[in-house]
C-alpha cells in the first residue's frame, strides 16, 4: 500500500502547520488533521500530516526501535527527503510510542545559550483526550486545562514534567492518536491529579 | 479640519511613474541597452555580481540599469532575485590555480614562474581625462597577443616548499552557508570569508585602509593577485566523477603577513585571503587585509583596531542589510516620536517647577541654563 | 503571480521558518535565530515580519497591515499590496475582521480575539543591545538570565530625569523568564501584551531572529517599586471621535503652533466615528 502524499501540498501543509502552530501555543487542546491514513498501525494520519508538514532535507529524524520499519523509513525519505539519524542527540524529531520514554534516552535538550536546538517529540499515543489526570498550566492557558491518557504514557509525562527544571532547555512534544494531535510545549506545567 | 491622509497607494504609484521616467531621461537619446551595460561598464556589473553573490552579468547589468546606476540598489535588486532560485547542485572547490590566466602580478618577487602578467589595468594609466573618449574616437583593437598562460602555479605554494609560510589545510569541516543559516558568533573562518566577500566594497576598504595606518597592523605583502577565469565542475553521482558546467571569472588575492610563532612552533609568514567575483581586484586587496586582521585573536594577538573585532566587522559589512536599516529611518515613526514627545514635555515642565521652587527658596535669581534632556534610546 | 510561489517565499524557506516559530512559541520570549531571507523589499522595512506573514499565510485568512497604528501608511500600504500580489490573500482595515494582522509600531486598539494571530516587524530584537552591543554577550546574559544590567540602565534614567526615560520598545519580562524587546510600539501598548487572547509573534529580518508570545502568557513590564510602570497619558481627547483612551498622534495644522490630537489607529477612530454619527 502506498504512503499518502499531501494533495495540495502548498495549501495543504499551511493549514496543517497552522493547526500545530495552535496547538503549540494552546497546549492541552485538540485539533482533527485532514490527512490519508498511512498504512499500518503505527502511526496515524495525526503524525504523518505532521512529518509531511515540517520535515524536510533540512531536518533530522530519529525513529525509536519498533517504528523504524523499512516502509516508514522510505516513505520519509521519499516524500520529505529527510535524514535518518542513529543518533537520538542530533535528532530535530524523534519518533517515539510513550513506553520507549522509561529508558532514559539522551535527546537534544539544547543549550542555555541555544535552547531551541532541541529535540521535538513525535508522539504516538492509544488514548488522547480533553479530560482525564494530566492538568496543564502556563503559556497559552488561560486558566487551566486537561489531558486524559492512558497508563502507558506515564514515562512520556514523567519526562515532560521534567522539563520545568531544565528550563528554558527541554523537550517539545506532539502527541497525537490517530488523526487527533495536541502538543506540550517545555513551558507547560504538567501535574498528575487524582 | 484635518482629514487623514488618505491615498497612500496612488502616491505610491505616481512615485514610481516618476522614477521610470527619471531613469530613461531624455527620449530624444538613444535608450541605454542592458548589453552596452554589460559590454562597456564590467567593472560595475563585476561589483554588483560579488556583493549580490550571484554570478550573472545580464542580470546585473539589468539591475544596474533599473537603478539607474545606483550599485548599492543594484546589489539588493540581484540579491532579492537571487533568494527566489532553487540550488539544483552545490559545485566543488574551486581550484584558482588551474585558473585561465588574464592578469596576475605579485608584489614579492622580481620574477615568478609564468611571469608577471599585468593584463588589463589601470594601475599604471594617468588619470588624465580622456577627450577622446568624450568626443566618441574610436578605440584601437588590441593586437593578438602570445597564446593564453598555461596554468601557473601559486607564488605562495612555491613559498611553502621552505615551510616559510603557513600552510592552509583543509580540515574537512563542513562549511557554513551564510545565504541560509544566520551568524552564530563567533563564526569560523569560512563563514567570515563568506560575509567579506559579498561585503561593502567601500566598507572593507576603510577597514583594510586602517590596518594600514596602525589599527591593527600586520604588515602585509601582496604575495599574489591573479584574475581570470575557473571552471565550476559539478560532481554527478551517476557518472561518478565531476564535469565542467561553465566558467566565471574571478579575482584572488593572497596576502603575506607578518611572521607568528611560538614556544612550539618556529616563526612563519601568515596569510591574508581574498576572493571575489569578476574584476574586482581593490575589493580582494581589501578583502585579505580584514580577513588577516580578523584572525588577531586565533593567532594570539592583541585586538587594537575596528578591523580586528570579528562581530563589529562581520555584522556591519552587508551592504543590502546597511542601507535597509539606515533608510528606514524614512519611514513614519510618529509614534515613537509622539511619546518621546509626551515625556520630554512632562520632564521640561517638572524641571521648570524645580527651579522656580529654588528660586522661590533661595529668592535670589538662578542660573537659567537648561539642562539638556538626554536622548533616550536611538528610535528604531 | 507568474514565476513566484504562493506567498513569495519558497516551501523549503516556509518550512525552516515554520519549525523556529514553533520553537519560539515553545519557550516564550526567547529569540529563535532563523535563516531569515531577502525580501523584495529592503531590511529595516518589515522583512522579518513579512517572512512570518508569509510562512502562515494561507488562502483562508483575511490580512490586515498596520504602520503606526494605521492602515493608510504607505509602508502599510506597500506591504499590503504585496500580499494581495503574491498570495491573492483577502484584506481589510477593520481590526476584528482580520485573522492575521502585521503591524510596525502599534497594537490595535480595538482588544484583540483568540484565534488572531499578530505579527510584529522589529528592527532590534535584542533588549539587551543598546547596553551591550555583543551579541556573544547578550546571548551569555539571556543563558544566565543576567538582566541586572537592564533594571540599572531604567534606574538611571530615574535619577537623572526622576521618570524612566524609554518610551517605546519598553523591555518586558516574558513568563517571569526572558526579557524581550516588544519591538517599538509605545509603552501605552505594553499591558496590551500581557494575557492577550491572541499569539504575537515577531520577525526580524536583518538580525534574523524571530519570537513569540502565545496567548494567556504574563508579560510584565520592567519597574520598580517604588516607581511603577505607567503608560502614557494625554489632556486632550481625539479631536476626531473623542476618545479618551487611545493613542494620540500629534497633527500640526498651521504655521502658528496649531496642532490636534487624532487617534493613531485609524480603524479605531472609523468606527467609532460611525457609531457616533
Amino acid at each position: 500500500m502506498l504512503w499518502p502524499t499531501l494533495n495540495d501540498p502548498v495549501h495543504d501543509s499551511q493549514r496543517l502547520f497552522r493547526q500545530l502552530l495552535s496547538a503549540m501555543s494552546e497546549p492541552g487542546t485538540l485539533h482533527t488533521l485532514e490527512v490519508s491514513s498511512p498504512p499500518g498501525d503505527d502511526i496515524g494520519p495525526a503524525l504523518w500530516g505532521v512529518l509531511l508538514t515540517l520535515c524536510d532535507l533540512d531536518t533530522r529524524v530519529w525513529l525509536a526501535p519498533g517504528l523504524d520499519t523499512p516502509e516508514l523509513c522510505e516513505a520519509l525519505a521519499f516524500h520529505t527527503g529527510c535524514r535518518l539519524s542513529d543518533d537520538p542527540a542530533e535528532a530535530d524529531f524523534a519518533l517515539v510510542t510513550p513506553g520507549v520514554l522509561a529508558e532514559p534516552i539522551a535527546f537534544a535538550l539544547g543549550s542555555d545559550e541555544y535552547p531551541d536546538r532541541s529535540t521535538t517529540l513525535l508522539v504516538a499515543l492509544d488514548t488522547l483526550e480533553p479530560t482525564g489526570e494530566w492538568r496543564l498550566t502556563g503559556p497559552g492557558i488561560a486558566l487551566r486545562r486537561q489531558l486524559g491518557l492512558d497508563a502507558a504514557a506515564a514515562p512520556l509525562m514523567a519526562r515532560l514534567a521534567a522539563n520545568r527544571e531544565s528550563f528554558p532547555c527541554g523537550l517539545d512534544a506532539i502527541l497525537t492518536c490517530g488523526a487527533r494531535l495536541a502538543a506540550l510545549p517545555r513551558s507547560t506545567r504538567i501535574e498528575e491529579v487524582a | 479640519m484635518y482629514v487623514a491622509v488618505k491615498g497612500g497607494e496612488r502616491a505610491i504609484a505616481n512615485a514610481h511613474r516618476l522614477l521610470a521616467d527619471r531613469r530613461r531621461g531624455n527620449r530624444e537619446q538613444a535608450e541605454l541597452g542592458v548589453d552596452q551595460i554589460q559590454g562597456q561598464l564590467r567593472l560595475a556589473v563585476d561589483r554588483v555580481m560579488a556583493e549580490a553573490s550571484l554570478y550573472d552579468p545580464e542580470l546585473a547589468a539589468l539591475a544596474i540599469k533599473q537603478a539607474s546606476g545606483d550599485m548599492i540598489e543594484a546589489a539588493f535588486l540581484l540579491r532579492a532575485y537571487r533568494t527566489t532560485l532553487p540550488r539544483l547542485a552545490v559545485s566543488e572547490p574551486l581550484d584558482t590555480g588551474a585558473m585561465r590566466i588574464e592578469r596576475r602580478i605579485s608584489a614579492t618577487y622580481k620574477d615568478i614562474p609564468g611571469g608577471q602578467v599585468l593584463g588589463p589595468t589601470y594601475d599604471y594609466t594617468h588619470r588624465l581625462l580622456d577627450f577622446l573618449l568624450l568626443a566618441g574616437g574610436e578605440t584601437p583593437a588590441v593586437e593578438a597577443s602570445e597564446p593564453p598562460l598555461a596554468p601557473c602555479p601559486q607564488i605562495l605554494e612555491l613559498l611553502d616548499a621552505e615551510g616559510l609560510i603557513e600552510r592552509e589545510r583543509d580540515d574537512g569541516s563542513e562549511p557554513a552557508d551564510i545565504t541560509r543559516d544566520p551568524p552564530d558568533y563567533p563564526v569560523d573562518r569560512a563563514a567570515r570569508l563568506q560575509m567579506l566577500a559579498r561585503g561593502d566594497e567601500g566598507y572593507l576598504l576603510a577597514l583594510g585602509y586602517s590596518t594600514q595606518r596602525g589599527y591593527g597592523r600586520n604588515h602585509p605583502f601582496a604575495g599574489e593577485i591573479r584574475l581570470g577565469q575557473v571552471e565550476v565542475e559539478i560532481f554527478v553521482e551517476e557518472w561518478g566523477e565531476a564535469v565542467c558546467v561553465g566558467e566565471i571569472a574571478l579575482s584572488e588575492c593572497q596576502m603575506i603577513n607578518q611572521f607568528g610563532g611560538s614556544r612550539e612552533a618556529a616563526p612563519q609568514f601568515t596569510r591574508g585571503y581574498g576572493l571575489a567575483f569578476g574584476h574586482n581586484e581593490r575589493k580582494t586587496l581589501a578583502m585579505a587585509l580584514v580577513d588577516r586582521a580578523l584572525r588577531a585573536e586565533e593567532l594570539g594577538e592583541e585586538v587594537q583596531g575596528p578591523a580586528q573585532q570579528a562581530e563589529f566587522v562581520l555584522a556591519h559589512a552587508d551592504n543590502v542589510e546597511a542601507s535597509g536599516f539606515v533608510s528606514h529611518l524614512k519611514l513614519p515613526h510618529y509614534v515613537d516620536f509622539q511619546s518621546e514627545l509626551e515625556l520630554l514635555r512632562r520632564l521640561r515642565r517638572e524641571h521648570e517647577a524645580r527651579r522656580q521652587g529654588a528660586c522661590q527658596e533661595a529668592g535670589s535669581p538662578t542660573s537659567t541654563t537648561d539642562e539638556r534632556a538626554a536622548a533616550p534610546g536611538d528610535p528604531a | 503571480m507568474n514565476g513566484y510561489n504562493f506567498a513569495y517565499l519558497d516551501e523549503q524557506t516556509k518550512r525552516m521558518i515554520r519549525r523556529a516559530l514553533l520553537k519560539a512559541v515553545a519557550i516564550p520570549g526567547y529569540q529563535v535565530p532563523f535563516g531569515g531571507r531577502e525580501m523584495p523589499m529592503p531590511y529595516g522595512w518589515g522583512t522579518g515580519g513579512m517572512q512570518l506573514t508569509a510562512s502562515i499565510l494561507g488562502v483562508d485568512d483575511v490580512l490586515k497591515v498596520i504602520d503606526q497604528g494605521a492602515d493608510d501608511t504607505t509602508n502599510a500600504v506597500s506591504i499590503r499590496a504585496f500580499f494581495e500580489r503574491v498570495a491573492g490573500v483577502e484584506t481589510t482595515t477593520v481590526t476584528p475582521a482580520a485573522s492575521v494582522i502585521q503591524t510596525r509600531h502599534r497594537i490595535p486598539e480595538t482588544p484583540l480575539e483568540p484565534g488572531q494571530i499578530l505579527v510584529f516587524q522589529v528592527p532590534i530584537p535584542e533588549p539587551l543591545r543598546f547596553i551591550e552591543p555583543s551579541e556573544q554577550e547578550t546571548r551569555l546574559m539571556h543563558a544566565l538570565e543576567e538582566y541586572g544590567v537592564m533594571h540599572v540602565k531604567l534606574y538611571e534614567d530615574i535619577a537623572r530625569h526622576g521618570h524612566i526615560a524609554t518610551t517605546y520598545a519598553y523591555p518586558v519580562k516574558v513568563d517571569g523568564r526572558y526579557v524581550m524587546d516588544p519591538s517599538p510600539i509605545p509603552k501605552f501598548d505594553n499591558p496590551k501584551l500581557d494575557m492577550s487572547p491572541a499569539l504575537l509573534l515577531f520577525g526580524a529580518g536583518r538580525e534574523k531572529r524571530l519570537y513569540a508570545i502565545p496567548p494567556y502568557t504574563h508579560v510584565e513590564s520592567l519597574d520598580f517599586e517604588d516607581h511603577p510602570f505607567e503608560i502614557q497619558r494625554w489632556d486632550e481627547r481625539c479631536a476626531l471621535c473623542a476618545s479618551d483612551r487611545s493613542f494620540l498622534d500629534e497633527v500640526i495644522t498651521d504655521d502658528a503652533g496649531g496642532r490636534m490630537f487624532v487617534c493613531s489607529d485609524t480603524d479605531y477612530c472609523l468606527t467609532r466615528r460611525g457609531e457616533l454619527s
